[in-house]
Formats: C-alpha cells, structure tokens, sequence
C-alpha cells in the first residue's frame, strides 16, 4: 500500500518534541518524519534523525574544475604563444596566480549554488501537507506511514496536543 | 547593575514568533509614502546622473580619459562601501556573533547595489586603457586582460553577493507569502534538511564572498588607479584598498540602521547592542587605517627616488592635499576620538556620527587616487616627468557623482520591497537560543550554544 504524509502542527516547541516520542510508541520510526519550522533549531533537538547531506563536495569539485580550466588556459596560451620575459621561465606561476585564483572561485561558487539548490530540493516535485502558521513559529511534524497506519500516527498526534493534523488530500482535524 | 556594562535586553525577545513576523512583514508590506516620496526624489537625482553621463559621453568619448576620473570615484566608492558591506554580515555569521541578527539583512541587501555598480563598470572597460607597454600585473598577457579579468572577478562577486541575499532570505520570502495568504511555495518547506543545507551553504558562500572580494579590491585597485600613474608600484595599496572597503563597509551598516531607527518603526530591532558591537570593529579598523597608511608612505617617503617623491606629491601632498588631508582626519583622526570613549560607542548616534565621517572620508580617499589616475596622460613612464595639475570636477562630473550615488541608494530601497530588510527566520533563531537569567542580584543574558 502507498506511503501517505500526515502533518502534525504544534504551538510549542517543547510539545512538538514530547509528540515525537509518542509518534515513537506507535511504530514511526527517526526516519518516517521531518521537522518543519519557521526558523533553524539545534540539530537533533526534536529526536529527528540528521540528514546526510553533501554541500561540502560541491565546492570542492567545482573549486578543483575551475582550477584546472584556468590551468589549462594559462598554461596553454603561455606555451601556444612563448614570449621570454626578463629570464623568466615561460611558464611562470607568479603570472597565472590571478586567473587562476579567479576560475578556482568561479567554479566553487557556480557548483555551491547548485550545490544548495539540490541538496535542498528546490523546487520540490510534490507538495507535502503544509501549513502558513508554520512561518509564525507553529512546529510542524510531517510523518510519512503506511495508509493503514494513517489513524494511528493521528491519533498519536492528537495525544501529542497537536493543534492541527492535516492530511494529505486536505483532511484535517482542529483541536 | 552598572548600566555601562550592561545593555538592556533586546525589546524582540519578549515578542513571540508569531508577533514579530507579523511586524516584520506588516512594515515590508506598507513602506508608508514617505518611502515612495523619497524614492521619487532619488530617482530623480539617478535621472540627472543619466543625463550627466550622456553629456560626458557625447562631448569627451571614451578617449579622453582625464574627464572620466570622477565617474571611476563614484564607481570606486560604491564598490569599496556597499560591496564591502555585504562582507559585515557574512563575517559577523562566522564568528556567531549572535548581536548581528538584527543586521544581517540590512548588510547583505548591498549585494542588490553591486548589480548596479556592476553597469557603472561597463563604460569604464572603454576608458580604461590597455596594458600594453606599461607596467601593470598582467605580464605578458594581452593588453586587454584586465578588461576582461576584472570584469569577470566583479560578475562573479556580484553573483555570489545576490546568490547570499537569495538564499539567506528565502525563508523570509516564504513567511511573507504564507502571511499573504498564497499559494503555497514549491520550494521553501523549513524542513530539517533545508535548514542544515541554508546554514552550511550560506558559510561557505560567505567565506566565498571574502576570498574574492580581497582580490577584486586588488583588481580593481591596481589596474583602475595604481597602474595608471607612473612610478606608483606600492605593494600595500591594495591591502589598505581592502581595509579601506571594511572600514567604510562597517561605517555604511552603522549610518544605514542609524536612518533606519530614525526613519522606520525598526527601533525595537536595532538597539545599541548592535551600535555597540560595530563601533568595536570600526575603532580597530580606523586604527588600521593609519597603520597601513603609514606602512605604504614610510617606504616611499624614506625612498625619496624621483618616482617615489612625484607619487608622494602627486596624490598627497601637493596635487590633491586637500582631500588627502581630508581623508586622513575623516578616516583616521576622528573616528579615532569619537570612538576612543566607551561611552560614545555605547550610544546610538555616536557610532553612526563616526560611520557618517567615515563614509565622507572614504569618498576623498577614493577620489585621491582614482581621479588623479585617471588624469595621467602618458602610461608608459617609469615616473611622472611633471605633476599633473589637479582635475576640479566639472558640472557634468557633479551630476554623474550625485546620480551615482543615488541610483546606488535607490537600488537599495527597491531591493528592500523585494527582500524583508529584517531577518525574520534568524531573528526568532535567536529568540530561541537566548534568554535572560537570574544570576545572584542581577539579570544576564544566557546564550545557548548547541554547536
């Protein structure tokens, strides 16, 4: 049967975090549900898992890709065109320091951008439950289950002091 | 309680999430008429620098370079303060310096300013001459490469300065949205994995934004003023270009919360905790100011070669002592004796009075060298043979400095219609991880630190 999501939306940050350990009891696992906030908590602070995520690579490869082109372009002009300067050697690295250092960052910039983009899933393919009061400070939990277990993860919610739990396709209960 | 020692408790904290995001973005909704009325009369001002910039180029071309300089110090000016200004917020995140929430929108909007400054760049690649038998940092490259490398270093900060303010701001965008009652967004859900990736992605942007914004201060300072007169080779110039760039950057952020207190109903946001963290840094950077100053006169002063000596009285001491001096008193002294009192600097006006000095010193130190730079005729000396007389600005130049700079403040102000001028999400980050204690008999601030 098809996975379906499941908001639960609290006033308190303090609740919504209680809330995870009953969405525990009832067979969700660290993994079955996120954390939507207006604003960044500390990591691990509602019992979430962290997520892995690999931002940091993106400006390594695009750093590495925007070295080697300038690389390759200062270099190959220099030996394409030898021009003997004051003794120095035709390939001379104080002279290719700049364009280099410049495709370097270009590159890493270029790729942490996309970088960001991807890794946060923007835009995102389908919408999940949402809520507008999430953005004034309301946490959200957005638990995916199995649709047979749809009734336990709300009740459990519910039990949680969950304001609100909104279902996927518009179905919502208001305490 | 000594209340030098203790500032009062930021009024945002007592207000809940959900209080301060309507007021947030009740203010960037409504910006009130007086907004509008001063946006008009800026962009006026933009239209006569229009006009002042048609009439430079129809009666002088590109050709005649003297005639460009203050159109070079305008372009410089705004690269050194409002490119410079992104930099606060970015450093200040780095440092977690937690007092710089209320300011970190406001200084990463300047990045908006650097797409405009990126178009006064544009008509300067024409004037700027190629490096072909003169000496310069592109060795043997084409004669063009610096047109053609600055612009590329400029683009790329540009891009990565709105790339910052994109991002840093889209949870914003988000709540002003969801406040609007629209369509939910596809793209910003506050997930935990978004904001893990906002976070990391924005301190490597950030540390992006300085590598490069040293080196384009480099770019810009060498081969838009220190090549171009000869016998000038001073290594420390562009290093003090940069110190220059934090100092006025730091000094806009202080003059712009200073209007923005005055002006908006933002006081309870920028409070003197703000006024006071900045003044700090621009103490020591004001004292840095001479330091490198003096480390780049020194050794030219002590070298007493023709070229040193021309340079000396070229850009110092004869041609444009005038506004040397003026720079030196509104960059250094000043800022020096107004700042030097805790006092002063745990007030709201007395750092943006210093800031004000600042960025009007910063305006003469700029025109020191760009404007007599761009007067020299013959490049490939290895000294100036005569010292240039000095280039009064002319009607025309006026016009194009006061469109300049108003387009530059008008580019802001429309950029705050888009971008909430408060950081919202960081804001109430910030209500999260402080609060105020009882310790013994008085009340402190406790700051949680979950890194």
């Amino acid at each position: 049967m098809a996975n379906k999501n499941v908001l639960g939306l609290f006033d308190n940050a303090d609740t919504a975090a209680d809330a995870t350990d009953g969405l525990m009891e009832v067979g969700v696992n660290q993994e079955d549900f996120d954390v939507l906030t207006g604003s960044p908590y500390p990591e691990g602070a509602f019992g979430e898992k962290t997520p892995v995520h690999h931002i940091y690579v993106f400006p390594l490869i695009g750093a590495l890709m925007g070295l080697s082109v300038a690389f390759l372009l200062t270099s190959g002009t220099q030996i394409a065109y030898p021009i003997v300067t004051g003794g120095k050697p035709i390939l001379s690295f104080p002279a290719m320091t700049i364009i280099s250092y410049e495709g370097t960052l270009l590159g890493a910039v270029i790729f942490t951008i996309l970088g960001i983009i991807f890794e946060s899933r923007l835009p995102r393919a389908r919408l999940d439950p949402y809520d507008p009061r999430i953005t004034e400070g309301y946490i959200g939990l957005l638990v995916t289950c199995p649709e047979e277990r749809l009734d336990a993860v709300d009740q459990a919610l519910r039990r949680g002091k969950a304001v609100d739990v909104i279902h996927e396709g518009g179905r919502s209960f208001r305490a | 309680m000594h209340e030098l020692h203790h500032p009062p408790t930021p009024v945002y904290w007592g207000m809940t999430a959900q209080e301060l995001t309507q007021d947030v973005v009740q203010r960037h909704a409504s910006p009130g008429r007086q907004f509008w009325a001063i946006a008009g009369v800026l962009a006026g001002l933009f239209a006569l620098g229009v006009i002042g910039f048609i009439l430079l180029l129809t009666q002088h071309g590109v050709d005649n370079r003297r005639e460009w300089g203050y159109f070079a110090t305008a372009f410089a000016y705004i690269f050194v303060t409002a490119q410079s200004a992104v930099l606060v917020s970015v450093a200040l995140r780095m440092a977690k310096a937690h007092w710089r929430r209320p300011l970190a929108r406001i200084s990463e909007m300047f990045a908006a300013v650097g797409l405009f400054n990126f178009l006064l760049l544009i008509p300067l690649l024409w004037v700027l001459p190629p490096t072909d038998g003169r000496r310069s940092i592109w060795f043997d490259w084409p004669g063009r490469s610096p047109h053609l490398w600055d612009t590329i270093a400029m683009g790329t900060l540009v891009v990565l300065g709105l790339a910052i303010l994109y991002f840093a701001s889209i949870p914003d965008r988000a709540a002003v949205r969801d406040q609007a009652g629209s369509e939910p967004s596809t793209k910003w859900r506050g997930n935990v994995q978004q904001w893990i990736v906002l976070n990391r992605g924005l301190a490597v942007l950030g540390g992006f934004y300085f590598m490069l914004l040293i080196v384009v201060h480099m770019l810009i300072s060498v081969d838009f003023a220190m090549s171009l007169i000869p016998g000038w080779k001073d290594s420390i110039f562009p290093a003090f270009h940069a110190l220059n760039g934090l100092q006025s950057g730091v000094a806009l952020i202080l003059v712009t919360m200073f209007i923005l207190r005055q002006t908006t109903g933002l006081r309870k946001y920028l409070e003197v905790d703000q006024f006071w963290g900045l003044s700090k840094l621009l103490l020591a950077i004001s004292l840095l100011w001479f330091y490198f100053w003096w480390s780049g006169f020194f050794v030219y002063w002590y070298g007493r070669t023709p070229a040193e000596q021309g340079v000396l009285r070229y850009i110092m001491f004869e041609t444009y002592w005038v506004p040397f001096f003026l720079a030196f008193v509104m960059c250094f002294a000043l800022p020096f004796f107004i700042l030097m009192w805790n006092i002063v600097r745990k007030t709201t006006w007395g750092p943006a009075l210093a800031g004000a000095i600042v960025l009007v010193g910063t305006f003469f130190n700029v025109l020191r060298y760009y404007v007599p730079a761009f007067a020299v005729e013959e490049l490939s000396l290895h000294s100036l043979e005569h010292i240039p007389t000095a280039n009064l600005p002319s009607f025309i130049d006026i016009l194009v400095v006061i469109g300049a700079l108003s387009g530059a403040v008008l580019t802001y102000m429309l950029a705050a219609r888009v971008f909430p001028i408060m950081s919202m999400w960081e804001l109430r980050e910030g209500q999260i991880l402080q609060r105020v204690r009882k310790l013994m008999k008085i009340e402190v601030k406790v700051l949680a630190k979950p890194e």
